[in-house]
């Protein structure tokens, strides 16, 4: 009896640590010739780490990756080309100043007599275009054509390195239906062709129609395998949610008082022409689930007067919130922790104390000057409630881990007393200890009164630490569910734009 | 929290370093340069391209740069001549002015990036252009002068004052000028939540905004105040040379300024810089032109000495940063 | 086809049609002649005036152009009279030595004449201008008159890579130093940033501040700093005397270091009449500008009788003392007035 033919791709062990995180503990897939292979989990759990690693982006902490049974190193993204890996990025990577055949050959191009030979990209492109079903010319500007068939584009470019595994990190997340529908020819035909394909994906019906096999991360483990004729949308919730969260919840009941906010037919700049309507009330957490893009994101930015509204009424306390400034929403109660901490939420390179400080001082000033005892007051005070370990106020942030930093995010808040908390992703990329603190303070504030409105795409903190959950699909508000009705599934079914059951 | 200002605090003693360097080196080959007249000249033109700096420094510390600094300068200082001599307008109406004009400049130049969004470099290169067109078109590109009727004027230019205790030397007037408005650009900039909104918003304009901080606001006025003192220095320049070739005065003074300005301490990108530390890095770069002079240096040689000086003072800098932030990281990590 | 060749194929095509009826119009207008100064500078104005009265006389028309930033800015000037087809050019060429490639290719298309500063083993047809090395000579008896009994002396120029500038400071050392009178073919300069002399009279430098006002102040201030034997500042160009007057008087050494120097800036009159500068020598610019215009008109009337023989029309200088002064401003004043 022969053994098996060794798996074209196989990953063994793989670790990756970033600072205060474990992006991937111990995690193995194989991979066929020929073989569509869907990688499903929620944001978070270790997807993108783990293509990176494949595509000689990131190196593993430890763990073996063999072709064709021989342990190969993947130091750059030059090495895992060569040995035969592409990577499409979630976002395109094209020159759209230039013209297609020059970015398929970006880098590499033919040349002749020291020039660049126009007349071989341009026969080889056509062939590369051909395969990927694309009628467009080589010489057609990138900036002239679709999402979609920009995408297109980057197939044509891997497959001119003669690609054998196509790695395709959520490729439809832009594309229209009809789109949508050719990828999904293009990728059988590659299929046919022998290509293997690792397809990241969030949409399950996706996933049911292309994947041979489907495996499943969580918190950058496996969590598990299905065949393609196990898959189906119930048992790949239960994979990606996974263990009881209860436990790991400081949630208590509360008993919600007035209401605070009361936002009416608010169109975001994101979904113009979705209509939003919802109300947060004291001493209540509200959970703001849906899949990325679905527009949470912008409707806490236009609640905070960050982004302008295109309609719709904002009542903050009685207060109502038309054409305003970040200071006005600020003035009225509201506060904004943003997802992206070192970007939007921090100025790294200050220290701490004076980050914490920003917003406060011009409540604190005297005719302008700095009240430098107010400052430490506050900063002092921010650091004790929310242990945040630094070694000083003066430290700057930069040198703190992320959850120390996502704790600077939430504190600079605490000083101003908000009635209204807004959280975006309050959670992301950090330790699971830091997260616990996070939720801890989430619900002492609740406790004292305040309103919080959260954004989350990690499933088990919506069902974990909201008494309400909002979820929206494409800018809609597709259901608000209570506690009592409160499950994974119904939160993926509404999420994924279909109606409550 | 006040030694949170101690990484600017490190730099400006650096640059105070290289300055005493330089002085010394230039004393030790001739003494000369410690005479009265040479340290009371020395000043005088600290005191001038200090006004500048302070202004460009302003607009540094926001992540923008302004280019139109030695045009304003030239349109100031010509519109200045015209008014008295041509137009005989009194001192305080012309004063006045020419101060709302550069205002102007500034508010202009500030509405300019913060509404239209248009990049500041491209801004001010135009500023750079147009005003000396200007400067040009209402002078008929002559040459002014304001004679010797104006004496009185000068004074604040070219005057001297003695000063208790200092034996009998003179601090020339500029120096009690720039000294002033370094101390409120100083108290400003480090004291009061408008400084401090300035240096965050240099840092991440962003992250300043979702604080609430109206950082286009913050930005127009620095603008403002930037052409504001470039103005003042116009008048200060004209009094001083007590003629104006509008086609030349002020020409590459934005440079002269933002050299400074990073010499002491001032990231461009935005964020980092002390008052202090720009005064001083002025002083170190007319030192540097009084030193070339002084010491018999050829004069073609200057422009090689002073890039050379800048350059090894960033450099400098840089490498201390880089030492100072890897003993930082290697401290956080044991601690951790 | 391609959009570039396309649009190649637009402009070609355009080209050709406007540049046919250009020579015709060009042919029916007026003469034109042209006036090109190295610089702005009050000089130049007292030379429009003559540019002025002989435009009147001789009914031709000359534009005067003085370009403000430098060598580049005079380069472009010259080319576009050239593009718009002008019959004679007079030019004070900025550094002469490197514009000769350029004169001779005006010369190519139409009369060149130099003024002012001359540009040697060009093929212009003639210059017209003063002999900047005897002006230079004429100022080192104006100092020997200040300094009888010798002294130490600095020298103050914009720029030392222009030929009028070399030959003015070459002229000041040989007078001072009593060297014989040099050929202006054969010229040998002494280098600059050395001491030169040093017996009776001795130059300690040569400092250049590239006109900007504030260096030439400066300059005079750190040379007063690190020289107190010094006695004596000449300013080769019209604005370097009043700026060394400036620091001067400020430096409370009025009368102790004298001072003479070129052209006839106001400041510089007004320090002769009132006994702070001890003379300066003028080039005339108005017969620079007169006869270069008398020139150019003949040249464009096919008539060459009325170019010197050596090629070297030369203006003669005054030197403007404290007893000439004053008559000597009335009469430029006059001038000028009729410049504008």
């Amino acid at each position: 009896m022969t053994p098996a033919p060794p798996p074209l791709l196989e990953v063994r062990g793989l670790c990756k640590s970033f600072p205060g995180v474990r992006a991937l503990r111990n995690v193995h897939l194989s991979l066929a010739q020929g073989e569509v292979l869907a990688v499903v989990g929620e944001n978070g759990a270790g997807k993108s780490t783990l293509m990176k690693i494949l595509a000689g982006i990131e190196q593993p902490d430890q763990g073996e990756i063999l072709i064709g049974g021989k342990p190969v190193r993947l130091g750059s993204v030059r090495e895992a080309a060569h040995q035969g890996i592409a990577l499409i990025h979630q976002e395109l990577n094209l020159s759209d100043n230039l013209d297609i055949g020059a970015n398929i050959f970006l880098g590499r191009e033919p040349t002749r007599f020291g020039c660049i030979d126009h007349g071989r990209i341009c026969r080889s492109s056509e062939a590369l275009l051909d395969e990927v079903g694309l009628r467009q010319s080589p010489s057609t500007l990138v900036s002239r054509l679709s999402i979609g068939q920009q995408q297109l584009v980057e197939l044509a470019k891997a497959l001119s390195w003669e690609a054998r595994v196509l790695i395709m990190d959520e490729p439809t997340s832009s594309l229209s239906q009809g789109e949508t529908e050719q990828l999904y020819r293009v990728i059988a035909r590659l299929r046919d062709r022998g290509v293997s394909i690792i397809y990241i994906s969030h949409r399950l019906a996706e996933v049911r129609e292309l994947a041979d096999r489907v495996i499943v991360l969580r918190d950058g483990a496996n969590a598990g395998e299905l065949a393609r004729a196990e898959v189906s949308h119930d048992a790949l919730v239960r994979l990606m949610v996974g263990r009881d969260p209860s436990d790991f919840y400081p949630r208590t009941t509360h008993t919600p008082g007035k209401t605070l906010l009361e936002v009416t037919d608010l169109r975001t700049t994101a979904h113009p022409r979705a209509r939003v309507s919802f109300t947060v009330r004291e001493r209540e957490i509200v959970g703001l689930a849906g899949l990325v893009g679905a527009g949470r994101t912008e409707v806490l930015r236009t609640l905070f007067g960050m982004d302008r509204s295109l309609g719709g009424t904002i009542r903050m306390g009685g207060i109502h919130l038309h054409r305003h400034t970040p200071g006005d929403a600020i003035d009225a109660g509201l506060a904004l922790a943003p997802e992206d901490r070192k970007q939007l939420g921090l100025i790294l390179e200050m220290a701490v104390g004076q980050n914490l400080s920003l917003v406060s001082l011009a409540r604190d000033q005297r005719l302008g000057f700095l009240n430098r005892a107010a400052e430490t007051r506050v900063a002092t005070e921010a650091v004790g409630q929310l242990r945040v370990k630094t070694p000083s106020l003066d430290q700057p942030v930069f040198f703190l881990s992320g959850g120390n930093q996502q704790k600077l995010v939430l504190g600079k808040w605490l000083a101003m007393k908000p009635r209204l908390l807004l959280l975006d992703e309050p959670t992301r990329g950090i330790d699971v200890g830091a997260k616990q603190e996070i939720y801890r303070l989430m619900e002492q504030l609740a406790d004292a009164g305040m309103g919080v409105l959260f954004v989350s795409s990690e499933m088990e903190e919506i069902l974990g630490m909201s008494d309400r959950v909002l979820v929206m699909h494409e800018g809609r508000i597709t259901g608000e569910l209570d506690r009592s009705d409160l499950s994974g599934e119904a939160i993926l079914h509404l999420a994924t734009g279909n109606a409550a059951q | 929290m006040q030694r949170s200002d101690i990484g600017p605090m490190k730099k400006t003693l650096g640059i105070l370093a290289l300055l005493f360097v330089v002085c010394a080196f230039t004393a030790i080959y001739n003494p000369k340069f410690l005479s009265a007249y040479n340290v009371l000249n020395t000043l005088r033109w600290t005191s001038l391209f200090g006004i500048v700096g302070i202004g460009v420094s302003l607009v540094i510390i926001t992540g923008g740069i302004d280019l139109s600094i030695g045009s304003v300068i030239g349109l100031v200082g010509s519109t200045l001549a015209v008014l008295l001599t041509q137009k005989h307008w009194g001192v305080p109406a012309a004063l006045c002015a020419v101060l709302a004009l550069s205002a102007a400049i500034g508010l202009f130049h500030g509405l300019l990036i913060t509404r239209l969004g248009l990049q500041p470099f491209v801004v001010t290169l135009c500023g750079l252009l147009l005003y000396r067109g200007i400067a040009r078109y209402v002078t008929d590109d002559q040459s002014l002068g304001f004679g010797s009727d104006y004496e009185g004027l000068r004074v604040l230019a070219i005057g001297k004052v003695a000063v208790p205790l200092s034996g009998g030397f003179q601090f020339p007037v500029p120096f009690f000028i720039t000294g002033a408005i370094a101390i409120l650009a100083g108290l400003f900039l480090h004291q009061t939540i408008y400084g401090r909104y300035l240096l965050a918003l240099g840092r991440n304009e962003l992250a300043a905004k979702y604080s609430g901080i109206d950082t286009a606001k913050m930005k127009l006025l620095a603008y403002l105040a930037c052409s504001l003192l470039a103005g003042i220095a116009g008048i200060l320049f004209a009094l001083d040379l007590n003629s104006i070739q509008p086609s030349g005065l002020g020409e590459f003074y934005e440079l002269y300024a933002i050299a400074a300005a990073v010499l002491g301490g001032c990231s461009l990108r935005g964020g980092e810089g002390s008052i202090l530390g720009v005064l001083i890095g002025t002083a170190l770069l007319r030192v540097l032109y009084n030193a070339i002079n002084i010491l018999n240096i050829p004069t073609h040689l200057e422009f090689a000495i002073i890039g050379a000086v800048i350059l090894s003072g960033v450099v400098a800098d840089e490498a201390v940063k880089r030492f100072s932030a890897r003993r930082r990281a290697v401290r956080a990590a044991a601690q951790a | 086809m391609h959009p570039w060749v396309r649009l190649t194929a637009t402009a070609v095509a355009l080209l050709c049609f406007t540049a046919t009826p250009l020579p015709t119009l060009a042919a029916a207008a007026k003469k034109r002649i042209a006036y090109v100064t190295n610089g702005v500078d009050p000089f130049w104005d007292t030379a429009a005036a003559g540019v002025h009265a002989a435009e009147k006389e001789f009914g031709i028309k000359c534009d005067i152009l003085m370009p403000p930033k430098g060598i580049g800015d005079q380069k472009r000037m010259i080319e576009n009279l050239l593009a718009q087809g002008v019959d004679g050019i007079a030019i004070s060429p900025i550094d002469a030595k490197n514009q000769i490639g350029l004169i001779n290719e005006a010369s190519r298309q139409a009369n060149v004449i130099t003024h002012d500063s001359d540009a040697p083993g060009s093929k212009r047809l003639c210059f017209v201008g003063m002999n900047n090395y005897r002006a230079g000579r004429a100022a080192g008896v104006l100092v020997k008159e200040a300094l009888p009994d010798g002294g130490q002396l600095m020298i103050f120029v914009g720029r030392l890579e222009q030929l009028n500038a070399q030959q003015r400071r070459q002229g000041v050392i040989d007078e001072l130093l009593d060297r014989p009178e040099q050929d202006l073919e054969k010229m040998k300069f002494d280098p600059p940033g050395k001491v030169v002399g040093g017996g009776k009279y001795g130059i300690l430098d040569t400092r250049t501040d590239n006109f900007d006002y504030a260096r030439a102040k400066a300059n005079a201030e750190d040379a007063m700093a690190a020289h107190p034997e010094l006695t004596g500042m000449v300013g080769l160009f019209a604005y370097n005397t009043p700026k060394c007057l400036e620091a001067v008087r400020e430096a409370g050494k009025l009368g102790k270091i004298k001072l003479v120097g070129f052209d006839e800036q106001d400041a510089t009159l007004q320090g002769i009449i009132e006994g702070h500068i001890q003379g300066t020598i003028s080039q005339q610019p108005y017969y620079y500008g007169y006869h270069s215009v008398r020139i150019l008109n003949a040249l464009s009337n096919g008539d060459k009788s009325v170019l010197p023989k050596n090629g070297f029309y030369e203006v003669p200088i005054v030197q403007v003392r404290k007893q000439n002064a004053e008559a000597f401003r009335t009469e430029l004043k006059k001038l000028q007035a009729a410049g504008k």
